[in-house]
């Protein structure tokens, strides 16, 4: 072996989409090595065959993947920078169609609109901001209000510039660089479901891992 | 006429900042409860994260001008089943998201040790959820 002692530098991301049933390390790990041979030779490897067709998960503990890379390449060094569990999602090539997929978007854009349509509309009701307003009129200019005054149509100004200001865009154009708040807590949520995922697959010990005996003895469920 | 001016404009600044933190308030709240994020997530449709928002803000404001000036919409039935459906499901999810963030679920599952049967449970909230909400419709309470 001429790659003797060289550190081989791994890095995964939590979550990995593939098509194919017979999954290499190249397709769910990005590398570098010192030595150049070794890197196609890495990529190469078989990790996971995926036996039935459809749409499946498979976690796999970091400790297999170097457990397959020094049992194929003995000698080399392996150091992870990566995530310790990687979910490997398999997906059917088929893309669904883009008719259903502008179903969906129109469905959840209604649901949207109208569920905030909603909100906004029972959280008046529930402060009764008509009210309220006519005693603001009543105290500032003496005179019951009519319903229709200066007030409410600031309020309703007022509130556009809010919602704007904190979804921080108008369509497509957006007032800073920053993420807006739905994209964040896409991530968050995102985040949260492969922590689930990698937990859960430990905790029933079908994680794909060197040695499958569950460790965390503190389990309850 | 002076003074009437004065009092018109310290109702505009009331206004706008009335406007401006119940805007701030209740759609930090409805972003922190994840519901449309959760939807988009469902959904596969996390690319349109950004139409969503924007239908998000325009419900706000379209819904609240309706609501404070009154202004009639001239709907059959038919518009308003789809629109109360449409609500319905956007208010069961944020009902679901808010007891979500709040731990109910957890703490409860964990004290009665309920694992198996959390379908069931999951089930007869929403089946509960509905009922009630028809109960209290018919009643008229």
């Amino acid at each position: 072996m001429s790659s003797d002692g060289t550190t081989l530098y791994i890095r995964g991301n939590r979550a990995v989409e593939v098509t194919k049933s017979e999954v290499t390390l190249g397709d769910i790990l990005s590398m570098e090595c010192a030595d150049r041979r070794v890197i196609p030779r890495v990529k190469a490897l078989p990790v996971l065959k995926i036996r039935t067709p459809g749409r499946q998960r498979y976690v796999i503990s970091i400790l297999e993947i170097i457990a397959c890379i020094h049992k194929n390449c003995p000698g080399i060094e392996v150091q992870n920078l990566g995530a310790a569990d990687i979910i490997v999602t398999c997906e059917n090539q088929k893309t669904p169609s883009k008719l259903w997929h502008i179903a969906k978007t129109v469905f959840v854009a209604a649901v949207t609109f109208f569920g905030a349509a909603f909100t906004i509309m029972a959280f008046n009701n529930d402060v009764d901001v008509t009210r309220l307003f006519g005693q603001i009129h009543e105290l500032a200019t003496g005179r019951a209000g009519s319903g229709f005054t200066v007030l409410e149509i600031s309020y309703s100004a007022g509130l556009t510039v809010g919602i704007l200001l904190f979804f921080n865009h108008f369509g497509k154009k957006r007032f800073t660089a920053d993420p807006t708040p739905m994209e964040i807590q896409m991530r968050l949520y995102e985040n949260d479901i492969q922590t689930t995922l990698a937990e859960n697959a430990s905790r029933r010990g079908d994680e794909i891992d060197v040695d499958n005996t569950d460790a965390s003895g503190s389990d309850r469920d | 006429m002076k003074l009437m001016w004065t009092t018109q404009m310290l109702l505009a600044v009331i206004g706008i900042s009335a406007g401006i933190a119940v805007a701030g308030g209740l759609f930090a709240f409805l972003v922190e409860l994840g519901v449309v994020a959760d939807f988009a997530d469902r959904t596969h449709t996390g690319d349109r994260i950004l139409l969503y928002e924007s239908c998000a803000a325009f419900g706000g404001i379209i819904g609240n001008i309706i609501y404070v000036f009154q202004i009639s919409i001239p709907a059959g039935p038919w518009i308003l089943g789809i629109c109360g459906i449409l609500a319905g499901i956007f208010a069961g999810c944020w009902a679901m998201a808010l007891a979500e963030i709040l731990n109910v679920f957890p703490v409860f599952l964990r004290r009665a040790g309920l694992i198996k049967y959390l379908t069931v449970f999951i089930l007869s909230i929403a089946l509960g959820k509905g009922l009630g909400a028809c109960l209290f419709f018919f009643r008229g309470w």
